[in-house]
């Protein structure tokens, strides 16, 4: 039972970081139709410049004030590499084939972890404690970390700001008119490369935020820090369903969660190779995910 | 009949030359080049001609790699007589694996392959990673190879041959033009009376049984392979020569494969202590090509199409020039 609760806890807090990176793929993907390989070098770009900055600010001591900062500037920095991103590789091939843009994304992600490992060198560095770990109370023998509590309430109030982003005002509005029918959007408006621009920059800070709180619990970031979490996340938004924002959340959950339960009963070799096999599953049995609908095709 | 027998000539003066005036280093470099080739008609087959993408032909080519070093390893006792029959079988293992591959992948429309494909490669590389028997992350050494330069080069050349000559057929039969019929319009092709997931599947399969091959050759090249040898960077370095030289085009990959594998042994100086700077500057020309060259060097046509279309104008030229 202890155990169970641990392996429990654990994959909660993991899948509230995969829901978190995964929502910036299915955003991309719902209002673009394009998997946005670049997703999780962003992730990584996050993670290192908290700790940039950390340094650069001397608040790389346990604090509260300093976890917020840092916190928050991760979120931007993501926010702005994505919107660069997005300008300088995607914008310019809107209206070319989908082939070429997927090919740019790859590029783009090469390019990140390789300049990456030339700019901040391919050893791995180990990040500020900017909150100290303690633990706040059991549960059944199982403890439970402040540093889980705070993964869960940093997610829960920046899924909280992007629902209301998404459901409550102008932007999110138009943002869904985008994705269901861009064609029809500038009749009423809209300028699309704006709204495309702002879903880029609400998806990257959501990698941003999510990296800052991994390499809390785990203190140790290199520039390939991304592609493990982002295959991941990104099996994770396919089995909630592509484009789908609950799907990409219940995904995060239910894939964080299984993989930890792998990982706590044997089998843990093959943990890298669970989300590829739940994928080949979803796409043999349920291929629109959970939430998923499939779209008519009108000629 | 006539082209033929000039092709067979050049190639074995060509064989003949660097066996005599060049040392090993360029001949290796001269092999990998026939090795790349073959993987990049391979991807430039699914990706090129029918429009699907593919993340994991390095995992198709870890199949027939380590298939033919198993057997030749343990079932035909080191001969070198009998890599033909290994590289061969473990062409066939990768057409396997390809088929079940792309059971889940054509179900919907759009980039699952993709996704599926990346996957694979990586189920693939998890597996070798655990199989003890196989050396695991240690790797598997002391396959056997051709005794000298000439048996591997025309072993090469035969199967770069055997690829070419099957794709350039497949690209201008009923085929070739189902697969561009996908290609430009999938419902157009789908009212047409097309069955597109059974096409797509077909080529899919072509594809990785060419995947092994190249594969299962490259690991009787090198005598030794690990998973590292295929890591996602590969499939990517497959996926750049043929964009490169042009999706669709057959002799375009051939001649991007010259460029991308002899320019980064010249650019060899510029590597830093840990890392090279080939990895910078490829995702860069990819990017510039995409955006300013989305073509590649030859479009979709082949280079008898160039030629000729050259010769036409040239010819034009001439009667204009009589006619003033």
């Amino acid at each position: 039972m202890q155990e169970f609760l641990q392996h429990t806890l654990n994959g909660l807090s993991f899948g509230s970081i995969y829901a978190l990176v995964a929502l910036g793929y299915t955003m991309v993907y719902g209002i673009l139709g394009m998997i946005n390989f670049a997703h999780s070098e962003i992730y990584m770009m996050g993670a290192f410049s908290c700790y940039y900055i950390a340094r650069f600010l001397k608040i790389d001591t346990p604090d509260p004030l300093h976890f917020s900062i840092g916190v928050l500037a991760a979120a931007l920095c993501a926010g702005a590499i994505g919107f660069l991103v997005e300008k300088f590789a995607y914008k310019p091939l809107r209206n070319s084939p989908k082939m070429n843009i997927l090919i740019t994304a790859i590029g783009v992600s090469i390019l990140f972890q390789f300049g990456g490992q030339i700019i901040f060198g391919a050893d791995p560095k180990s990040f500020p404690s900017l909150i100290e770990d303690k633990n706040l109370f059991d549960i059944f023998e199982s403890p439970f970390h402040l540093t889980d509590l705070l993964i869960y309430l940093v997610s829960f109030i920046s899924l909280a700001g992007l629902s209301f982003i998404i459901y409550k005002t102008q932007t999110g509005r138009a943002m869904r008119a985008v994705s269901t029918r861009p064609d029809m959007t500038p009749l009423m408006g809209i300028n699309n490369n704006k709204i495309i621009s702002a879903t880029f920059m609400i998806g990257s800070a959501l990698a941003g935020i999510a990296a800052v709180l991994v390499s809390i619990k785990y203190p140790k970031i290199d520039p390939m820090m991304g592609v493990k979490i982002g295959t991941s996340s990104f099996v994770a938004a396919v089995f909630g369903g592509i484009g789908s924002l609950h799907g990409a959340v219940l995904g995060g959950f239910l894939l964080g969660l299984g993989e930890y339960y792998l990982v706590g009963y044997g089998a843990s070799t093959y943990k890298d190779a669970l989300s590829f096999i739940i994928l080949i599953l979803i796409l043999l049995y349920k291929p629109t995910g959970l939430f998923g609908s499939t779209r008519k095709e009108k000629i | 009949m006539k082209k033929y027998l000039i092709f067979l000539v050049s190639v074995t003066l060509l064989g003949i030359a660097l066996n005599f005036f060049f040392n090993s280093y360029i001949q290796a470099v001269f092999i990998s080049f026939l090795i790349n080739s073959i993987l990049a008609l391979s991807l430039n087959f699914i990706t090129g001609l029918a429009d699907q993408f593919s993340l994991g032909h390095a995992g198709l080519m870890a199949v027939g790699a380590y298939t033919s070093a198993v057997l030749n390893k343990e079932f035909f006792g080191d001969s070198w007589m009998m890599i033909p029959v290994g590289v061969l079988a473990g062409a066939f293992v990768a057409a396997f694996a390809g088929y079940l591959v792309s059971l889940p992948s054509f179900k919907l429309k759009g980039d699952y392959l993709a996704i599926v494909t990346f996957g694979m490669a990586e189920i693939v590389r998890v597996v070798l990673l655990n199989w003890n028997h196989v050396g695991g992350p240690r790797g598997y050494n002391g396959i056997v190879k051709f005794p000298d330069f000439l048996q591997s080069y025309g072993f090469a050349i035969i199967l770069l041959t055997f690829t070419f000559l099957t794709m350039y057929r497949l690209k201008f039969s009923w085929f070739g033009r189902n697969l561009w019929a996908v290609n430009e319009d999938d419902i157009a092709a789908e009212v047409m009376g097309l069955e597109i997931a059974k096409t797509k599947r077909r080529a899919f399969v072509i594809s990785s049984f060419f995947a092994g091959l190249g594969g299962g050759f490259y690991s009787h090249h090198l005598g030794y392979i690990s998973p590292g040898s295929f890591a996602f960077i590969i499939s990517v370095q497959i996926l750049i020569t043929a964009v490169l030289g042009g999706l669709g085009s057959l002799s375009g990959s051939i001649l991007a494969a010259f460029i991308l594998t002899f320019l980064p042994e010249a650019l060899r100086s510029l590597r830093t202590s840990t890392i090279d700077v080939r990895m910078i500057v490829f995702p860069i020309i990819l990017i510039l090509m995409m955006i300013l060259r989305p073509q590649g060097l030859m479009g979709r046509k082949e280079f008898s199409e160039i030629w000729a279309e050259f010769k036409s104008k040239s010819s034009l030229r001439k009667k204009q020039k009589a006619a003033l």
